[in-house]
């Protein structure tokens, strides 16, 4: 299929043609206190933001929950029934993602995957079409070019726009089920314009500014670093808090609970945990692997630009900088990554 | 199939093994899962008490006693003690098998020696049953268990077979202090008696499961004795949820101990940073 030219207009119908057949609408609607979106369900276009603001939690819940019902069971005099949960997903559109959130939901599948299918992940997936927004690049925190990918990274997007002006879009669809979505119109054909590919190349120089490509090699140097002073010079300024995995469109790590509701029955469920914890690696003798600070903020850091590396071929990380913005302790990756780099260039472990 | 949809089980057997530690035999409710159902020494479960949560156990019995399989748990925490107050007839859920396993193919024609410290004789028990079920393809077998005290032993009935066996060479053992009056064993912390027992490292394999500190002091012994990093394999017990590597809970570096172990090589655990 040929890429496209939309109008803000024919946008706006596509929300209503979907709605009405069925397929729920989610896109970057503004929070109430007017500081950035969230992703949310639409009916109508109007209702969205896609000036480029950017949400404060990624796409990854739309995929994993925060809170996630993985079975439901009932108690019986000395037996249990088991209540499945359905695996296949009303259909839903994602429209103005940012092209860093649907990089980050490409990566997990990597590890979604691994040997046994989370079809909890993948059913969502299957349902699930997403059009990303290029982005102009958002702040001086962002490092998507740093990861490999760009503001107008295709990485996980079923169609691609890029802005033209304030009321049009050149749309770029990148999968079968993108084909598929702007099939639903008659929209006309439209090869890159100058203007568009003019957004894509500043949106790449500005977010180039704000940290250099990951050295050749990194992933190597980090896992021989493990006892880097670097990570006990900074590590200890933080809290433990989670946020930072919270708001990260890639982090996902969970833990398994069961929640009993009345006293015949309840539901196990899925919950994001976080490795930044105290209590996250605990056994039950009390003897915890990752005693202090430093460790829990290594593996977060270690997870992303070395385990996952090795083990999946892609970094863990799409520079969007939400766990720089979200961190009360001021704990800044891409200063760290940057010190990181540093210590690699002159000659690696200390 | 929802991978974390488990399989429900009945409690067929319940041993008290110490005041705090318990076996279950369980069978699967499903005929079908039943007879599908496999599994290797030295892989692990997500067991479940429903309204509880899970918790991960090995298998403790052998892949060569087919139709059921055994756990032995240490009531420790939230689900540990429900699991507890379970009985016979009751339901549990199970995920599994999963992880890797003890290396058999390998050991098959050689000596095992195996080590063991409290209840960490529950996985080992799965290799030694599996051993004794094919004698006749492995050289000698000794078993070295200690624990902190009598009432701490577990397997007793099992230890007992194995004491009268021509073809097993036992010690047990207890901690110094641990011991009752009328005790036969050994007194004396578990490397101190691998060191006394000094099993022959020609053409051997060592299995060596338990606390974290046994495991220290018994691996330079081995080590004297001649045994190879790589002729040494133990199990590492990170904490784990899902048991099938995707949340995030059980690494170090680069290792998922949920599908690249729980068995690990002495040689292996050497390469790995310190995080267990
Ligand atoms: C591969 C593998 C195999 C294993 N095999 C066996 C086996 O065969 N037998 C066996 O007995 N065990 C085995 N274990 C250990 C077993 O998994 C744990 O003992 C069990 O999961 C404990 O679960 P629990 O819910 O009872 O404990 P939890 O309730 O999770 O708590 C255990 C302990 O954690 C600490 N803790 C938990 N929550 C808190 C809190 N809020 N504040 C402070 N401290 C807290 C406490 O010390 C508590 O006693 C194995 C583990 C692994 C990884
Ligand atoms: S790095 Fe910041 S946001 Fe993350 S756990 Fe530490 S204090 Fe919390
Ligand atoms: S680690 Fe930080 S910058 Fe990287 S994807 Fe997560 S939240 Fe974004
Ligand atoms: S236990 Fe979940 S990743 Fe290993």
């Amino acid at each position: 299929m040929n890429s496209k030219s939309l109008s803000l207009a024919e946008l706006a119908a596509l929300v209503r043609d979907l709605n009405a057949s069925g397929t729920s609408v989610v896109a970057p609607v503004p929070t109430r206190s007017l500081c950035g979106a969230d992703y949310r369900p639409i009916t109508e276009l109007n209702q969205a933001t896609l000036n480029g603001a950017l949400p404060r939690r990624s796409l990854k819940e739309l995929f994993l929950p925060a809170s996630e019902v993985l079975l439901r069971y009932r108690l019986k005099k000395n037996d249990v029934e088991l209540l499945p949960v359905p695996t296949t997903f009303t259909p839903q559109v994602i429209l103005g993602a940012r092209p860093c959130d649907a990089a980050g939901v490409a990566v997990l599948d990597r590890v979604m995957g691994w040997d046994y299918r989370d079809e909890l992940w993948f059913g969502r997936r299957a349902a699930t079409t997403i059009v990303s927004l290029a982005c102009p690049g958002f702040d001086g925190v962002c490092f998507c070019h740093a990861v490999g990918l760009n503001p107008d990274a295709s990485l996980g997007s079923d169609v691609l726009l890029v802005p033209r002006g304030a009321d049009a879009y050149w749309a770029m669809p990148v999968t079968d089920k993108g084909e598929a979505l702007l099939a639903r119109g008659t929209f006309a054909d439209l090869v890159e314009p100058a203007e568009v590919t003019a957004f894509r190349k500043a949106a790449e120089e500005k977010v180039a500014k704000n940290l250099a490509s990951l050295p050749s090699g990194f992933h190597t140097f980090m896992a021989q670093s493990f006892d880097h002073p670097e990570f006990k010079a900074i590590a200890s300024r933080c809290h433990g808090c989670g946020a930072c995995a919270a708001v990260c469109p890639t982090c996902h790590c969970f833990d398994i609970v069961d929640e009993p509701e009345g006293m015949e029955g309840g539901a196990r469920r899925r919950n994001w945990d976080f490795c930044a914890t105290c209590k996250f690696t605990v056994h039950a003798s009390g003897h915890n692997p990752r005693a202090t600070q430093n460790e829990r903020f290594r593996q977060r850091v270690m997870h992303k630009f070395s385990i996952y590396p090795q083990r999946f071929d892609a970094v863990l990380c799409t520079g969007c900088g939400r766990c720089v913005r979200a961190c009360p302790a001021g704990m800044d990756l891409p200063e760290v990554l940057g010190h990181l780099y540093a210590a690699q260039a002159a000659g690696g472990v200390s | 199939m929802n991978i974390y949809q488990p399989h429900l089980m009945r409690i067929d057997e319940v041993v008290a093994e110490t005041s705090d530690t318990q076996t279950f035999k369980l069978s699967f409710k499903d005929p079908q899962v039943a007879q599908q159902f496999k599994f290797l020494a030295g892989q692990f479960g997500e067991y479940s008490v429903f309204g509880e949560g899970e918790c991960t156990f090995c298998i403790a019995s052998s892949p060569t006693r087919e139709g059921y399989i055994e756990c032995s748990f240490k009531a420790a925490g939230k689900v540990t003690q429900s699991l507890k107050r379970l009985s016979v007839g009751d339901t549990i859920g199970f995920r599994g098998p999963y992880g890797n396993n003890f290396p058999l193919e390998q050991m098959n024609g050689h000596s095992v020696v195996f080590v063991a410290g409290g209840i960490g004789l529950a996985p080992v028990r799965s290799v030694i049953w599996n051993v004794l079920d094919l004698r006749d393809q492995f050289k000698n077998v000794t078993i070295i268990y200690g624990a902190r005290s009598v009432g701490d032993l577990v397997y007793k009935r099992e230890l007992a077979a194995w004491a009268v066996r021509h073809d097993v060479k036992l010690w047990t053992t207890v901690d110094p202090g641990g011991q009752t009056a009328d005790w036969k064993g050994e007194v004396g912390f578990v490397p101190a008696i691998v060191e006394k027992a000094a099993p022959v490292a020609t053409d051997a394999y060592a299995v060596v499961c338990g606390p974290p500190v046994m495991i220290k002091f018994t691996l330079p012994v081995l080590a004297k004795l001649g045994f190879a990093e790589e002729r040494i394999y133990t199990t590492l017990e990170n904490r784990m949820k899902c048991g099938l590597g995707k949340c995030g809970r059980c690494n170090i570096g680069p290792v998922y101990v949920c599908k690249d172990g729980p068995v690990f090589s002495a040689a292996q655990i050497k390469a790995l940073p310190p995080e267990y």
